[in-house]
């Protein structure tokens, strides 16, 4: 059988499997070890277990589960609630500002982890939860920690950038560098399409009041004197000496980028125990049981998809994808939308890290041949990636969002993405129209190239 | 699950303590990570089993409102029936590894170098359990219909009943209320 | 035809252009193509693209995987034997390392090597130095107080017992951790230090450039399993190929470890080199830390340093 047509069967055999219900890792295991059999030496099925555990026994990745575990320990203790209301007393006279609160905290939070599920799932905790109280859509609330929480590869530190630069032999520190100004103008498009929308679901909102329905959260005017304002600053505090603790230890070379994964959980249980008395195990219970739900489920979600691209990468599919189109001899910028659109079918199936090591070594010589700066294509390549990462049927975030908040249907959260995924569309054409968004300022710290 | 959680804030503590003794008492940090990374890796496979029993593996539930009742309780029962399979196969090949990494004396490539049948047993005994469950949670989807029903319409509903054989961390949970109502 | 893989875990390149352990890779696959009539193809999976890099031993054994190119050392935890491929100023030059091939410690790894599954098909050695993020690290007294990432157990031997902390650090992580500060100083072979890119953070670098306490076999080796299943004149096709890259090897580990000196001295690092008094100062401990530790696993290992002290 040719390779296209492998290829086509293995996608369709994954989405028939996905789409009857299956727990997405055991179907992406089991295709993988069908496929194995059909199409492999019969040996393949001795190394399963052992390229799983390989893929999973490394510590950058198991710094996923300590993220989550931090961000718990905040958002479900009280410390998450103070926080929001903190920020709300100071940004609800600007329309969507929780919504926009949320986009920032998902910044801040990459800025400390270099995944993107890890930092869903640590603002999305606290976030989801009270975006919905204060009246916001489901689909809404899931989209911006969604989309706010692929920041995480895109804010240095980033799983992705240390592989790709490694990939593309390109300097990690101008790759961190270059993420920074696309993330903020990220962050900037997603808060200004929160506050769209919220103008817009407020609208709706008070039409169906108006119309004699019930009066929505979302309706709710609060006002605060400064003196209140002045006294929720305190809350914010233990968020404050968390944040700034984990980023002295990181940068300031206290701790390997893995350490600070153990150090920011350690850092989060002692605040809440010191300020809020959660340390006592029945406190603890549903920090730690919603910490392991969530991460069991993504960890063996990972692990599974190694496996899965292990098999794709054997059947050397993507690799025959890349190289057909590399084949094609296209101009410039075809080749880059090409590549690009390859990147984002991949992304329907495998996690980002999965894509970079199966591509880069096949498209990025041509790209490089074709005039395209590496260091720049990276982070078009991250943001596309990003999208991957909330489009359906494998989306890390998404996975994350349902296990969060169970009760948003997944078509809501799924159609709450979308105006997300447009967005980072946009951001890559702004990308292509203004290299400079990335380029300016790893040019101005380290030197033009 | 309670184990779970204590290893993972263990883990904490270890990568915490592995910054502490390289910058105050200066020594060499050689056993904190792989240390670290075997609690996490027992922690994500022995929970698996318990994170199962409240069907917590997320799945894609789009096609159960197209289907008839009938049709939905025939695929969770295939679904089952598949993952029961796969999980099977993973523990066996686990197994064999353990087998592989005792006889042959395996070790680690750090230079703690700390013997490999331990993550490997971790990995076994955890996929053995989550195959235990979800063998389980099938013959009790084939007994009950009403069970069935109600994991249909919710996607995520726990079970009830009684504890897995062997598993302790699925005793502690059975006993607990739906996680959805702490929320 | 019948299809070979061949997995390794360096960055991949083209042909002619890239990282030469990947280049060696993609003429073996040419030549062997051109040279068995199509016969045998090879297609090349660089970057750890097909599996993780601890994978691919125990693929080879198995028959799951056909070559790889691969540090021996790495094979330490499932056959402690190889750890000899990384012996800390064990081998300290690039004439040293070639005799080893054909001499008895040679025939021995390859007999080892052969009852565990594998077969030796191309002899690569490769030599390493230091960056640092200050001072170079260059003799004994240097390294007290320096948090170094050794990167195998007898490194970090050697390295505690002159005074240093070492600490274990996944490889891609190593530019992060010198970018803070969490490590002062990485030991490493020259290609990666020029693929991680480590002179933009260094003032100083200790070169590996003709002589080093710093040097690896890095062999290309075929699963014995596929091996036997060949026909004899593949077989013996794939090992004079085999042999004739081992002088490529050679070339492009030395042509690395005089371009890291350079991308270095550009960077405004310090470049020193190691002197032999200096050597013999490293050598005194690592014979009384990584040695001595190296030869009390068995017997099999005891002999494999005697006759590898026996090439000195
Ligand atoms: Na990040
Ligand atoms: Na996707």
């Amino acid at each position: 059988m040719s390779t296209a047509a492998i290829g086509f069967l293995y996608a369709g055999a994954t989405l028939g499997v996905m789409f009857s219900g299956m727990p997405i890792a055991f179907a992406l295991g089991a295709v993988a070890v069908l496929f194995m059999a059909f199409f492999m030496p019969g040996a393949s099925l001795d190394t399963v277990t052992q390229n799983v555990y390989e893929e999973m026994a490394s510590i950058t990745l198991l710094s996923i589960p300590l993220f989550i575990l931090k961000g718990a320990a905040i958002g479900k203790s009280r410390a998450g609630q103070d926080l929001y209301s903190a920020m709300h007393a100071w940004m609800h006279k600007i329309p969507g500002g929780l919504g926009i609160a949320n986009v920032f905290a998902c910044a801040i939070f990459a800025a400390m982890a270099g995944s993107s599920p890890a930092t869903c799932s640590a603002i999305g905790s606290a976030g989801i939860p009270e975006m919905r109280r204060r009246g916001y859509s489901g689909g809404f609330a899931a989209g911006i920690i969604a989309a706010g929480g692929t920041l995480g590869i895109l804010l240095p530190p980033s799983i992705t950038m240390i592989l790709y630069a490694v990939a593309a032999e390109q300097s990690l520190g101008r790759l961190f560098l270059a993420g920074i100004g696309p993330g903020l103008l990220l962050v900037t498009l997603f808060a200004i399409y929160a506050g769209v929308r919220f103008r817009q679901e407020y609208a709706a909102a008070k039409r169906a009041y108006e119309a004699g329905g019930a009066r929505s959260p979302i309706l709710a005017e609060d006002t605060y004197t400064m003196a209140q304002r002045l006294g929720t600053l305190h809350r914010v505090l233990p968020f404050i000496i968390l944040l700034t603790g984990v980023m002295v230890a990181l940068y300031g070379g206290y701790a390997t980028p893995s350490e600070t994964a153990g150090l920011g959980g350690v850092l989060a249980l002692g605040l809440i125990a010191a300020v809020y008395g959660v340390w006592r195990p029945r406190d603890l219970e549903p920090i730690l049981s919603a910490t392991i739900r969530e991460s069991t489920m993504l960890m063996l979600i990972i692990g599974m998809s190694l496996l899965y691209s292990y098999v794709m990468s054997y059947l050397h599919i993507s690799q025959a994808a890349a190289q057909a189109i590399v084949a094609l001899q296209l101009s410039k910028w075809v080749l880059l939308a090409a590549i690009l659109l390859l990147v984002v079918v991949l992304g329907f199936f495998l996690p980002p890290v999965s894509i970079i090591l199966m591509t880069a070594p096949i498209i990025l010589p041509p790209l490089k041949a074709a005039g395209f700066d590496l260091v720049w294509f990276g982070i078009a390549m991250t943001i596309v990636m990003e999208m991957g990462l909330i489009h359906p049927p494998v989306g890390l975030n998404i996975f994350v969002i349902k296990n969060i908040a169970p009760e948003i249907p997944l078509g809501d959260v799924i159609w709450g993405t979308v105006p997300f995924v447009l967005l980072m569309a946009l951001a890559i054409v702004l990308l292509c129209l203004f290299p400079g968004i990335a380029t300016w300022l790893p040019d101005a710290v380290m030197g033009v190239k | 699950m309670v184990l779970g959680g204590v290893a993972l804030i263990a883990a904490s503590l270890v990568l915490t303590y592995s910054v502490v003794a390289r910058y105050v008492l200066k020594i060499a940090t050689d056993w904190q990570d792989e240390s670290a990374v075997f609690l996490l890796v027992g922690t994500t496979f022995l929970c698996a089993a318990a994170v199962q029993a409240r069907r917590g593996h997320v799945g894609i539930e789009a096609v159960a409102s197209l289907l008839s009742e009938r049709a939905n309780r025939l695929r969770l029962v295939a679904v089952d029936v598949m993952s029961a399979a796969f999980c099977a196969f993973f523990a066996w090949k686990s197994w064999t590894l353990f087998h592989e990494a005792w006889i042959d004396d395996q070790h680690s490539t750090s230079s703690w170098g700390p013997p490999l049948w331990i993550p490997y047993s971790l990995m076994a005994a955890g996929m053995t359990l989550l195959t235990l469950q979800i063998a389980l949670q099938l013959a009790r989807g084939l007994t009950s219909r009403q069970q069935a029903d109600t994991r249909a319409s919710t996607g995520s509903a726990v079970q009830g009943g009684a504890p897995t054989p062997g598993s302790a961390a699925d005793a502690v949970i059975h006993q607990k209320a739906p996680e959805g109502s702490a929320r | 035809a019948q299809t070979l893989k061949i997995s390794h875990q360096f960055p991949g390149g083209t042909v002619d252009e890239g990282d030469f352990r990947d280049r060696l890779c993609r003429k073996f696959a040419q030549e062997l193509e051109k040279r068995s009539n199509g016969g045998l193809v090879a297609q090349v999976y660089p970057g750890s693209s097909l599996m993780k890099t601890n994978s691919q031993f125990s693929a080879l054994r198995k028959g799951a995987l056909d070559l790889s190119f691969y540090p021996l050392p790495y094979a330490g935890g499932e056959v402690v034997e190889t750890n000899i491929g990384l012996m800390p100023c064990l081998v300290t030059s690039y004439e040293q390392a070639a005799a080893w091939k054909k001499a008895p410690i040679g025939r021995k790894i390859t007999e080892i090597m052969n009852a565990k599954g594998i077969v030796m098909v191309s002899w690569v050695w490769q030599s390493g130095g230091v960056a640092s993020r200050e001072r170079p690290l260059l003799s004994p007294e240097d390294a007290k107080g320096m948090k170094v990432r050794g990167g195998s157990r007898e490194f970090d031997l050697m390295l505690k017992a002159a005074g240093a902390a070492t600490l274990s650090l996944p490889s891609n992580e190593s530019y992060a951790a010198m970018q803070t500060g969490a490590c002062d100083a990485v030991v490493t072979s020259s290609t990666s230090l020029i693929s991680f890119h480590l002179d933009e953070l260094s003032k100083g670098f200790t070169s590996g450039q003709g002589r080093s306490f710093w040097f690896m076999l890095e062999p290309l080796m075929m699963s014995k399993t596929i091996f036997d299943a060949l026909p004899k004149p593949q077989q013996d096709l794939i090992m004079q190929i085999g042999e004739e890259m081992e002088s490529f090897g050679t070339e492009g580990a030395k042509a690395d470890d005089k371009q890291v000196e350079e991308v270095f001295r550009k960077a405004g690092a310090k470049v020193v080199v190691m002197d032999e008094p200096t050597l013999g100062k490293w050598r005194t401990i690592a014979r009384d830390t990584a040695w001595k530790d190296y030869a009390n696993r068995n017997a099999t290992c005891a002999e494999l340093l005697k006759l590898a002290e026996g090439m000195a």
